[in-house]
């Protein structure tokens, strides 16, 4: 089936039925295929997928997201599905040779439910999907039915037999009958959304589940890092504009050591204006009602905190808070500014399970000593800033490793060092 | 502090007596009055520049986000009682409202009651699906029950409990209030009529209450344990308790306020106005002005923006509050409340049954 580029009623339970066993009959009938050609295959379709051009067409608007930061959403998707990355990461799991062998066993089917916040998501769950060797269906999230079905396209170009191992469906969340009919047999489920969405899912699918729920990114800035001659702001409004600051990865906070130079205050102005500037290449898209209506109540409330002072602008917001305490923030490209005496304050700030990525401008010592404070906070990723919402599929979300998570092997508090 | 209860008394009395009310200058009076003795207002206006002697309109009076309520005490004066919102056990995200003339609240809690609940000046039994003040005193909601049975009930029970809603009690309570054909007043949170409705759909039982029997709701969506629209809500109240739709009246209010908006169909078919549309009206010391978020300008007639209340009966706190509510005009006295900010933490009345569970 592969819906087409429309979102309501694409699927239906018995044909998604139907569609399950073919993928699962036809994933059997590639047993013996050497996991490096499956890369290799993925890997091609990535690239094709990139240079979809009804896809760039038809994504911002389905997305909500302007043209140019679909551009770049589809750029770094396409990316993180390389056949280089891909071999290494199936090296770094699998071990060495794995490449030239079949996948082990694993699962016969599995489950993708995506989220509606970010596009392209399917890219690496389909991906992560072949590589265990199983077949995939994906459930596509609301604001974005488009970017599977092209992937689903750019595959059966490449690799037909691998694309009749992958399903992708669109129904809207909550329907019983299309979601029994395309997990019935998945051995595991991997759900990202709000947490409404997946503890909803967790009722239904009990321990077959992989619930990615809300998590947000910080940002973290040493004294050196702030004395060192490169664009620093510019990275981090770079990566609070991709997505429209709406992914997991984006950063909500940034914490800066004071008594360094610029003063966090100082930064936080240069943060205002980086993210001026970067709005011009990335302009945001439409906004809703609600996020509007957050983002003005974000500058209305910071006026009553003390020594707290409302940077805004076309580019986002900025809300200087000499608060060290992590609050959740609402708004579109907005972020706290939070000066702090040390970065060794984080663990003790942040809240635990609730943050994925820190993005770091800190020497390597610094990192160092920040690793196992963050980690037992279940952070998953270290990069560094500039980075932070380009991912690669070795990214391991929630702490759990990429493929061992959907063989069933249990969480081993993963964390992803880039540097 | 003489002329602190002067002003308050003043308004409380021309509340009580229905006298004509010049909003306008009740609002610049009361202005004054809040920038003169609330410091931390006063402190937010000075930096916007803004003072009682430049005012031009009772429209540029500064408003105070809710989330102010959280970290501030906004009072005038020593405060009589202290009201908190619910929806979280985090003392820190709790909203608390400080009243220092708690005769002025009452008074306007009434006053607003009687307009839209009992126009007909119908005198019920009064049965309150909402914690009694004694188990949830800083509950505005449950203070307001309490000064509605004594004013207007002949005889009072609460059905919430620490447990809960005492379903048996109730429904005990409702069938001889049914047997008797007595007209009663069933006020309380949505969830715990939602809880109601369930129960009797379990049982296979049905109402029919007396003849000018009523339905007060509120809190809305929030904690419901299944999600009911509002139509779904009225058939329920019909098939469950036998109350016809025109009968149900929904109230929106909020602990930062000390008046409530309701819903217009009680009114609306009292005044003879029976096909007007549901919306929600205030009294005439609360108005109501939604706001484009990005710009806080009014919004074109209909358009959603944010709800900013001006509730002159705020008058020993702040009288104008920003809120994270989203709602539209609708005709030329009432609104309607369509959502939330995003992000916007949950809160309200209708989060009290949830607490008690958790507790």
């Amino acid at each position: 089936m592969n819906e087409p580029a429309r979102k309501p009623g694409c699927a239906t339970p018995d044909r998604l039925a139907t569609l399950v066993d073919a993928a699962i009959e036809a994933r059997a009938g590639l047993r013996g295929r050497a996991l490096g050609d499956t890369a290799a295959s993925l890997g091609e379709a990535a690239a094709r997928w990139a240079a979809d051009a009804r896809l760039r067409e038809e994504l911002p608007a389905a997305a909500r997201l302007s043209a140019p930061v679909v551009a770049e959403a589809i750029r770094l998707s396409a990316a993180a599905v390389d056949t280089a990355g891909m071999l290494a990461l199936i090296e770094h799991e699998f071990g060495a040779g794995a490449a030239e062998r079949p996948a082990p066993d694993g699962p016969a089917l599995v489950g993708h439910v995506l989220a509606a916040n970010v596009p392209a998501l399917a890219l690496p769950a389909i991906a992560l999907g072949c590589l265990v060797g199983g077949a995939v269906v994906v459930k596509s999230g609301r604001d974005d039915a488009l970017s599977a079905p092209a992937f689903h396209r750019a595959l059966e170009a490449v690799d037909p037999a691998l694309a009749a191992t992958v399903v992708t469906a669109y129904w809207p969340g909550g329907d019983r009958a299309c979601e029994e009919a395309a997990f019935r047999r998945a051995a595991v489920v991997v759900a990202s959304g709000t947490d409404e969405t997946v503890t909803a899912l967790a009722g239904r699918l009990g321990a077959r589940l992989i619930a990615n729920g809300e998590r947000t990114s910080v940002a973290a800035v040493s004294r050196e890092g702030l004395g060192r001659d490169e664009p620093l702001a510019e990275r981090l409004a770079v990566d609070i504009a991709l997505h429209d600051q709406r992914g997991c990865l984006s950063p909500r906070a940034v914490y800066v050591e004071a008594d360094g130079a610029p003063s966090p205050m100082a930064f936080a102005e240069r943060l205002a204006a980086a993210l001026e500037r970067v709005a011009r290449e990335l302009p945001p898209g439409p906004a809703t009602v609600e996020e509007r209506a957050a983002q003005q109540l974000l500058a209305s409330e910071a006026e009553w905190e003390a020594g707290s002072r409302v940077l805004a602008g076309a580019g986002g917001l900025v809300v200087y808070d000499p608060r060290a305490a992590f609050r959740p923030i609402a708004g579109r490209r907005a972020i706290r500014v939070h000066p702090v005496a040390t970065l060794a304050a984080l663990p003790v700030v942040l809240p635990k399970r609730r943050v994925e990525c820190v993005g770091l401008a800190t020497s390597g010592p610094e990192a160092a000593a920040l690793v196992p404070g963050l980690r037992s906070l279940g952070v998953a990723r270290l990069c560094p800033i500039g980075r932070m919402q380009q991912p690669t599929l070795a990214w391991p979300r929630g702490q759990r490793l990429p493929l061992g998570s959907l063989r069933g092997r249990p969480d081993g508090g993963a964390l992803e060092i880039e540097t | 502090m003489s002329s602190v209860r002067s002003l308050e008394a003043e308004l409380t009395a021309a509340i009580t007596t229905h006298d004509a009310l010049d909003f306008e200058t009740w609002a610049r009076r009361i202005f004054r009055h809040q920038f003169e003795r609330n410091a931390p207002y006063r402190a937010v206006c000075e930096r916007r520049g803004v003072r009682p002697e430049t005012l031009a309109r009772w429209e540029d009076v500064p408003a105070v986000p809710a989330a102010a309520f959280r970290r501030h005490d906004l009072a005038c004066g020593p405060p009589e009682a202290v009201f908190r919102t619910s929806g979280t056990t985090a003392p820190e995200t709790r909203g608390h409202h400080l009243v220092p003339h708690l005769a002025l609240y009452r008074a306007s809690a009434l006053a607003a009651f009687e307009r839209f609940v009992l126009p007909d000046d119908a005198r019920l039994a009064c049965l309150f699906l909402v914690p009694p003040p004694e188990l949830l005193p800083d509950s505005s909601l449950a203070r307001m029950c309490t000064w509605v049975g004594e004013a207007f009930g002949h005889g009072v029970e609460w059905f919430v409990g620490a447990g809960g809603l005492d379903l048996e009690r109730l429904l005990d309570r409702l069938a001889g209030a049914e047997r008797r054909g007595d007209a009663v007043l069933v006020g309380g949170v949505t969830s715990a009529f939602i809880q109601l409705f369930d129960a009797c759909a379990a049982r296979r039982h049905a109402f029919r209450l007396g003849p000018g029997s009523r339905v007060m709701d509120t809190g809305g969506a929030k904690g419901l344990l299944r999600p009911l629209s509002r139509a779904g809500f009225l058939r329920a109240c019909w098939t469950t308790l036998g109350v016809a739709g025109y009968a149900c009246v929904n109230e929106y209010g909020m602990t930062e306020l000390c008046s409530q908006r309701y819903e217009s169909v009680l009114r609306d078919r009292f005044d003879g106005r029976g096909l007007a549309p549901r919306r929600w009206l205030a009294p005439p010391w609360l108005r109501t002005r939604v706001l484009d978020p990005d710009t806080l300008e009014p919004t074109r007639a209909g358009d959603v923006g944010l709800l900013c209340h001006h509730d002159l009966a705020n008058a020993g706190s702040v009288a104008v509050v920003l809120t994270e509510d989203l709602g539209r005009t609708i005709g030329d006295d009432g609104i309607e409340v369509m959502g939330r900010a995003a992000m916007a933490p949950p809160r309200g009345c209708g989060l009290l049954l949830a607490e008690l569970g958790a507790a």
